[in-house]
């Protein structure tokens, strides 16, 4: 690692200003994803700029939002009696992911910025798309077990790694950013991009933008929800597939319904056709069936990961009977 | 003080010190100039390195020195023709990807680890193959033999047997990945004196390579290895990594440490090699074994040959008249493997404890009774009656806790909403082994005895076992007694490995204690004192400090007439989540027979750690590799899955406890690798019983449970 | 080793440095420092004082007042530094929870942090976790329960086990074990780990 320089500073402004001035500059905000990615050569940025005393950790209820700062630690998120009560769903992706160690750092900002898991990505001997442009993807015909089955593009076939992103997508969250001119707003399920012909790019985040918060409407899925993640271990590992499912049941109809999946796509992946088949109709497991089924039409596997084509459907349907189950 | 004593008389000695952070490892020595060592390693498979460029990295801060093959300080044996092919530093060859190709020394850790990135290697490449199955394919690709064929009665009796069966069964690499990430301390002092503070389950093995390479005499060299943090096998040989380091200190004059990245535990500290096993099991119809025949291959390097006991069982551990084995080694371009707990017989285990299931299975019996039937009284392979062996009662110990008799012989019965639960069971089984040792114990008039040998503890427990042997026999106080060890100036004792340590040093502890007492007993006599008078009275009494006694211990005769082995059966239970492919280990009892239980609650520990690594080899550990790059692409602990504490569940561990009457004074045998071996068997025969799907392939992951 | 397009390493961009370091918002070296250093010609001393910078934290309610490179990781700074090697290294990539230490008393990987984020922090670690000569009631748990076996995890998993009691995550075995996930054990002390946690919960001391 070369030996950068690190700045602190206590403002959203000053650092957004300090971002700006170089090129080679990065936000340092919990460190879990960037200073791995720094110990690992893929990423060397000569200019950290700290934001972790920039006080962006509220998590409060304005108005029919819910609104989380981007330096809010995962814990703090988790464990928060408001998320709890409100989107119990993200309560749980959260406390899926990493560990308790991690997750008190790692920040909501951080998380959604967090790189992919490729392996072909952290090696620097490796061909990568995504890290070097033009090298190749080593993924497409090597390793691929944990890769997309989704949207994936002929340069790569990452998947983003965040179960919380998986939540956010499903619940509508929005993404507040800023640069040195104001703010804008981004839907959640527009912040992640797929690879297209650019890896290099994660998400619609500009150079000289920082993430400030999240805002998440309010609804009524705190009753039968759940986050199903399956892995290779217990715990403290990324998913093969996962699923975030919430609904709204009046007289066993389903009136309200998200669904999202994680490890699957380059982004997190909202399941719009199963909600829509879904809404109107009873909480059967046939439906839940069928809906998993809508859920696959576009997916392709690259062999290592062709078992998810099985075991997507799978996790949607014991997802929504979980979710189900739950009173 | 007092609130820091042990309140158990089975608590570890060492205790406190682990659990205040005060235990030394090795790379926690402080010595005045430190420098630290970052290796340089090769990235390609095989080939030629034709230059190296270290100009950037000599430049840069802090940087004191680069030592490759190109500037390398004398090691004496390197520079004679013949020995080993991989000379550190002696060769421009590369063997494997990853292999170290210089070392970078600086002033601090960051500014070593920066230079060693900016030093650029360029190669002439070749082709290579790192891929086993490849090479068994290819008629070309060597194969050679790892072990004796062996052969009782008619060979391939499977073929003609009633009920048949022939399997293949595929294990792949496995890496130790102790936590303790490994390295050394080397301090290359004038006149060819030597210090180093290691990582080994060795002090004069280590001891012993060095002075070797650098031909210098081994009073020369200091060891020192008093706190090992796991070893699991990949400690128990000296490392190119660690020559590289005492070459680098020898070099600059200086100290260097060098701690090695967890990337770098795949490659240069050996691994599990990856096992191909055919089992052919033959029987009548009444469930008796008529023929087995086992054939391995196991991986190797191109550059040095390994091989481990992967057929072994398959010769003793049932009754059958006709049996064959046969065990091939195929070198690929990858480091040399290494004994990783349990070794050979752990993969054996895997396969042939469930070609037995899959027997039973065939034969419609239960397979707790099938094995009790197959039973041998004997080892018809040495033809000898077995030392000790309470593997019946055992079965029936552990049936009982597992709750057996909930099983469904028919696989699949057992069902509660998404999920199926399974019931298994295996054997494990090992050679008992006793080595030759020495122990020095100095008495003193102050009440305590202190106890000396140059052996080791990776993780089991050995000085705790040392004092409470002494203890039983000298009836003084566990924290009277103090075992010291880790250190090469200390009495010899074998490498800690094959469980062998507490029945070799155990019975020199044995000795010393009984010398001691005779001893005792004679100045008491000479003094006129009563025979049964207290050791500390007696040497008051003639103005002795102290006395100290060494002695060597080995085995004797017994071995001519007595097969000796430890066993374990290990019971699971697993559920299996349909729709998921996940399998949970829901419950364990694992029941030892390995004679007398000295330290019961180290014992204990041995026995949980066992299921534990059974559980990573059976459901989650893989170390793969891209074959394009000859690369690992899960060389980390996010990527290679071992067991978090989620994926364990309460384990009840039982002891026969009986005392083998003719291993050692203490009547107790090794247990450390029977607490693993089998193990991984017990959950693919659990698996198969909650779903009626046969894995042959380890891992379990779910998408095999989905396939 | 890193292929071709390699960075040029900082010691060749000490002047650009020096430049940079004018900005610096927040901490910055005192200009004085700066000036002599760059006068002296000694080219060691000055990269030295030019890479480092100034960091008070305190750790186990010592303070230590030093200079560091941005880049040195908590954990190196503790164990190669300030020679407390209690806080292990089995990864170096927040993979395993060896080093996990308390920092403003929560449980964190300290080889994902750099020292200079914890500037002003209170850091507590496995040595600072005794009362004087009276052990933690969980380290006196993890030796009843022989909640380890080499001892190199231990004090990752005994920090983060008080952690968790702190918490409130022990309201049974799985909710402990879950939260205990983060700190790999290869010998595979777990049941008895949570023997350890269960007993110090029960027994209702304050952790
Ligand atoms: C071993 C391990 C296991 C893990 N397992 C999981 C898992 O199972 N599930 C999961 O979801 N995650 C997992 N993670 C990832 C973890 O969640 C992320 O590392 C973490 O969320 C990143 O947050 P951070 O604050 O530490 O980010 P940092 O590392 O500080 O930053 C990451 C990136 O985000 C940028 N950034 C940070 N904040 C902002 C901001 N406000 N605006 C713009 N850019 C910003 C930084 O510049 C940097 O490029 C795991 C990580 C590790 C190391
Ligand atoms: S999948 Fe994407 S991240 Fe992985 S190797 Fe291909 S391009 Fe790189
Ligand atoms: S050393 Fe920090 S998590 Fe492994
Ligand atoms: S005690 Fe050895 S790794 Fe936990």
């Amino acid at each position: 690692m070369i030996n950068f320089q690190y700045l602190r500073t206590t403002t959203a402004k000053s650092a957004i200003a300090l971002l700006v001035k170089d090129k080679n500059a990065k936000f340092l905000a919990g460190g879990t994803n960037l200073i791995d990615l720094m110990k690992r050569g893929v990423t060397a940025p000569e200019k950290l700029i700290d934001i972790n005393h920039v006080p962006l950790k509220q998590i409060e209820q304005i108005g029919n939002k819910i609104h989380i700062g981007a330096l809010a630690s995962n814990s703090a998120v988790a464990d928060s009696a408001l998320i709890k009560e409100k989107l119990p769903l993200l309560s749980w992706a959260l406390q899926a992911g990493a560990s308790a160690q991690l997750r008190n750092v790692a920040t909501v900002g951080g998380n959604m910025m967090q790189r992919t898991r490729c392996s072909y990505f952290y090696d620097t001997e490796m061909p990568c798309n995504k890290r070097q442009p033009g090298t190749g993807c080593g993924a497409m015909e090597g390793f691929n077990r944990m890769h997309a089955i989704f949207g994936a593009s002929e340069k790569c076939i990452a998947v983003h790694p965040s179960d919380m992103c998986v939540a956010l997508t499903a619940l509508d969250a929005e993404v507040v950013v800023a640069n040195a001119k104001g703010e804008r707003k981004i839907p959640f399920k527009d912040f992640h991009r797929l690879a297209g012909d650019t890896p290099q790019l994660d998400n619609n985040l500009k150079a000289d933008e920082m993430i400030i918060r999240l805002e998440i409407p309010m609804n009524n899925l705190a009753k039968n929800y759940h986050y199903l993640k399956v892995r290779d271990r217990a715990s403290y590992a990324f998913a093969l597939v996962s699923v975030a499912a919430a609904f709204e049941l009046s007289n066993n109809k389903i009136t309200d319904i998200r669904l999202a999946m994680g490890g699957v796509a380059h982004k997190p992946w909202r399941l719009t056709a199963s909600e829509n088949f879904l809404k109107g109709k009873e909480a059967t497991l046939s439906n839940f069936e069928e809906a998993a089924q809508l859920a696959m039409k576009d997916a392709k596997g690259f062999g290592g990961n062709d078992f998810k084509l099985k075991l997507a459907p799978n996790t949607i349907i014991e997802g929504l009977n979980l979710a189900k189950s739950k009173v | 003080m007092e609130k820091r004593v042990l309140k158990d008389d089975n608590d570890r000695v060492d205790g406190i010190l682990k659990v205040t952070g005060q235990a030394k490892y090795f790379a926690e020595y402080e010595l005045p100039g430190l420098t630290y060592g970052v290796l340089v390693t090769s990235t390609i498979t095989k080939g030629k390195i034709t230059a190296l460029d270290t100009k950037a990295a000599e430049k840069a801060p802090g940087v004191i020195a680069v030592i490759s093959h190109l500037n390398k300080p004398s090691a004496a044996a390197y520079e004679q023709e013949g020995g080993p092919q991989m000379k550190i530093f002696y060769t421009d060859k590369i063997f494997y990807n990853g292999q170290p190709i210089a070392i970078v020394v600086a002033n601090t850790f960051e500014r070593a680890t920066h230079a060693a990135s900016l030093v650029k290697a360029t190669y002439a490449k070749e082709d290579f193959n790192t891929d086993f199955e490849k090479a068994l394919k290819d008629p070309k690709a060597k194969k050679l033999q790892g072990q004796a064929d062996y052969k009782r009665g008619i060979e391939n009796a499977y073929k003609t047997a009633v009920v048949k069966l022939e399997e293949r069964y595929f294990l792949p690499i496995e890496t130790h990945n102790p936590m303790e990430l490994h390295g050394i301390i080397a301090d290359w002092r004038p006149n060819n004196q030597l210090t180093v503070y290691a990582k080994t389950q060795g002090v004069k093995a280590t001891q012993g390579t060095i002075a070797n390479v650098f031909k210098i005499p081994m009073e020369n060299i200091q060891v020192n290895s008093e706190f090992v943090g796991g070893g699991f096998g990949m400690a128990l040989r000296t490392w190119p990594l660690e020559i590289a380091t005492v070459m680098a200190s020898k070099h600059i004059g200086k100290p260097v440490k060098v701690v090695i990245t967890r990337m770098q535990m795949f490659t240069m500290v050996g691994n599990r090699p990856a096992a191909i096993q055919t089992i052919g099991l033959g029987a009548n119809k009444d469930g008796k074994l008529t023929g087995i025949t086992h054939r391995a291959y196991g991986e190797t390097s191109t550059y040095e040959n390994f091989t481990e006991g992967v057929v072994n069982m398959a010769k003793f551990m049932y009754q059958c008249d006709n049996v064959n084995t046969a065990y091939a080694i195929v070198p690929v371009d990858l480091g040399v493997p290494i004994w990783m707990r349990g070794p050979g017989e752990a993969t054996g285990a895997f396969a042939l404890e469930s070609a037995i299931d899959e027997m039973a299975h065939a034969l419609d019996m239960d397979p707790l009774d099938f094995r009790i039937k197959n039973d041998p009284e004997t080892d018809q392979q040495k033809n000898k009656p077995f030392s000790s062996k309470n593997i019946k009662e055992a079965y029936k110990i552990g049936a009982e806790k597992i709750g057996w008799s909930n099983r469904k012989n028919k696989p699949g019965s057992l069902i509660e909403g998404p999920w199926q639960t399974g019931y298994g069971v295996s054997v494990g089984v090992f050679n008992a082994n006793r080595g030759k040792a020495s122990v020095k114990g100095i008495l003193k008039a102050d009440g305590s005895l202190h106890l000396q040998s140059a052996t080791s503890d990776i993780g089991p427990g050995t000085g705790t076992g040392m004092t409470l042997i002494a203890n039983k026999l000298m009836k003084i106080p566990v924290n009277k007694i103090t075992f010291e060890l880790g250190d090469s100036s200390l009495p010899p004792a074998p490498s800690q490995g094959g469980s062998a340590t507490l029945s070799t040093v155990g019975s020199a502890v044995n000795d010393v204690c009984v010398a001691l007492k005779s001893a005792i007993a004679e100045l008491a006599a000479n003094s006129n004192m009563d025979a049964t008078a207290n050791f500390v009275d007696v040497l008051k009494k003639n103005n002795l400090p102290q006395i100290e006694v060494t002695k060597e211990s080995q085995g004797g005769k017994e071995r001519d007439n007595y097969s000796m082995y430890s066993f374990s059966i290990h019971f699971v239970q697993v559920k299996v989540h349909a729709l998921t492919g996940v399998v949970k280990v829901s419950k364990i009892v694992s029941v030892g027979d390995s004679g007398t239980i000295v330290s019961p609650k180290t014992a204990r520990s041995q026995m949980l750690g066992g299921a534990v690594g059974g559980i990573g080899m059976a459901l989650t550990e893989e170390s793969i590799i891209d074959h394009r790059y000859g690369r690992y692409i899960n060389n980390n602990f996010a990527d290679y899955h071992v067991p978090v504490n989620a994926d364990v569940p309460e384990i009840d561990v039982n002891f026969i406890n009986k005392p083998d009457p003719y291993i050692n004074p203490m009547g107790a045998k090794g247990m450390g690798e029977i607490a693993l071996i089998g193990f991984s068997a017990a959950v693919a025969n659990a698996v198969f019983n909650a779903t009626g799907k046969r894995i042959r392939t380890l891992p379990i992951t779910p998408d095999k449970i989905l396939a | 080793m890193k292929s071709s397009d390699q960075k040029p390493n900082q010691g060749d961009s000490r002047r650009d440095f020096l430049k940079k370091s004018s900005v610096i918002t927040a901490i910055a070296l005192t200009p004085s420092v700066a000036v002599k250093a760059a006068e002296s010609n000694a080219d060691e001393r000055f990269a030295q004082l030019f890479e480092k910078i100034p960091l008070e934290l305190t750790v186990n309610n010592k303070v230590y007042q030093t200079t560091v490179e941005p880049r040195v990781t908590l954990l190196d700074y503790l164990r190669e530094e300030l020679h407390l090697t209690g806080t292990k290294k089995g990864c170096d990539h927040g993979q395993c929870g060896a080093c996990t230490v308390h920092v403003d008393g929560q449980r964190v990987n300290s080889c994902l942090s750099l020292a200079v984020m914890n500037e002003g922090k209170k850091i507590t670690t496995i040595e600072g976790l005794a009362n004087g000569e009276t052990l933690h009631p969980m380290q006196a748990a993890f030796i009843k329960h022989d909640g380890f076996q080499c001892g190199y995890c231990t004090p990752g998993q005994i920090m983060s086990a008080v952690a968790c009691v702190r918490e409130g995550h022990t309201g049974s075995r799985a909710e402990i074990s879950e939260y205990m996930s983060g700190n790999i054990c290869r010998c595979g002390a777990y049941p008895n780990i949570v023997d350890a946690i269960i007993e110090v919960k029960e027994g209702g001391e304050k952790v």
